[in-house]
């Protein structure tokens, strides 16, 4: 039942938002049309652009996407990647989906400030570099730029640009143990939203990640996701107690034990 | 050649100007995150030898990058300090 709250075109609006969410969640399926905008006009009472901006706002939101001429359909759902240390390959297979990438660009470059620091090399150093458009299911995800040092695997690419870089590093034992990705939010450029093929929402997740194995830094990459098709999961756990010097956690004359780490802390 | 994490534990300490420059050290996922008294006390070089993968201040905020070997150092902190 539409129950259409009559009070003033905002609440029409979030109305015809609210049954539009609902009908997504509960009846339709992943590339099913949405009622046409003129039976939703009907059923709420309320005017075309209401109708409008409601659909809008879910296509904006990733919900729903238009294709032109063809309708408003719904849109498939944001995969969930967890911030672990896997390769987007991976992480999409996990969810169902087929990863794609198309190879826009491959050299052998000299190693940006940036990147040097990262992988702990001197600047210039030669670095293989790697720009990626990342595709699931077909759909453009995210924009990714890798860089290795050449001295690390100097026939990293001969062979062209391996589907997985980290199982390139593997097959020389060179194995992935541990990294640091910092994710900012940030408007896609219009080359971004170009080659995302971003029509909605012009937000974006950019990312910069180091891979090491053991102490040696393997690759520097840098990305961004589509903001509309991407969400992050993170694990959380209890945060480590913090240490404090026994000098001020004891009193002058107290005999407390030391340093503040308690028996059966979490890991 | 690689050094122990006692050993680490031990420079860290150094690098951040000695545990009575320290006011308390926070241990994350893969770093250190120290508040110190004097950060012109700070030696980040030093820090680097010791087996840091990146040392960033902040103020009187040094955060020390070692990577998954964060617990054992962090209780061989807890004994230094």
């Amino acid at each position: 039942m539409v129950r259409a709250r009559d009070r003033g075109s905002e609440h029409k609006y979030l109305a015809v938002r609210a049954y539009l969410s609902e009908l997504v969640a509960n009846e339709l399926s992943v590339g099913d049309a949405v009622p046409s905008e003129r039976s939703l006009t009907e059923r709420f009472g309320v005017s075309r652009m209401t109708v409008r901006q409601a659909v809008d706002a879910l296509v904006t939101e990733g919900i729903l996407e238009r294709a032109q001429g063809r309708g408003t359909f719904v849109a498939p759902p944001r995969a969930d990647f967890e911030m672990r240390l896997t390769t987007f390959g991976e992480e999409a297979r996990r969810r169902g989906l087929t990863p794609g990438a198309d190879i826009l660009e491959t050299a052998v470059v000299p190693a940006p400030r940036t990147v040097a620091e990262a992988l702990d090399r001197d600047v210039a150093t030669p670095m293989h570099f790697v720009l990626r458009l990342r595709t699931a299911d077909g759909t453009p995800m995210s924009l990714e730029e890798t860089w290795v040092p050449v001295d690390l695997a100097p026939d990293l690419l001969s062979d062209g640009v391996p589907e997985s870089i980290y199982g390139a590093l593997r097959a020389r034992g060179l194995d992935p143990t541990w990294g640091e990705e910092t994710i900012t939010a940030a408007d896609a450029t219009p080359q971004e939203r170009e080659t995302l093929q971003m029509q909605g929402s012009h937000a974006v997740m950019r990312t910069s990640r180091r891979t090491f194995g053991g102490d040696a830094p393997l690759m520097y990459s840098r990305a961004s996701y589509r903001g509309d098709r991407y969400s992050v999961f993170v694990p959380l756990r209890e945060a480590r107690p913090t240490l404090v010097p026994r000098t001020r956690a004891s009193a002058p004359a107290a005999t407390t034990p030391a340093g503040r780490v308690p028996e059966g802390s979490p890991r | 050649m690689t050094p122990s994490d006692a050993d680490i534990a031990a420079s860290i300490l150094a690098g951040l100007g000695g545990v009575e420059n320290i006011d308390e050290i926070d241990p994350c996922t893969t770093r250190l995150r120290s508040l110190v008294k004097d950060p012109a006390l700070v030696d980040p070089a030093l820090l680097r030898r010791a087996g840091a993968f990146g040392v960033m201040i902040n103020g009187r905020v040094v955060q020390v990058v070692v990577g998954p070997r964060v617990d054992t150092i962090a209780s061989d902190l807890a004994e230094l300090m």
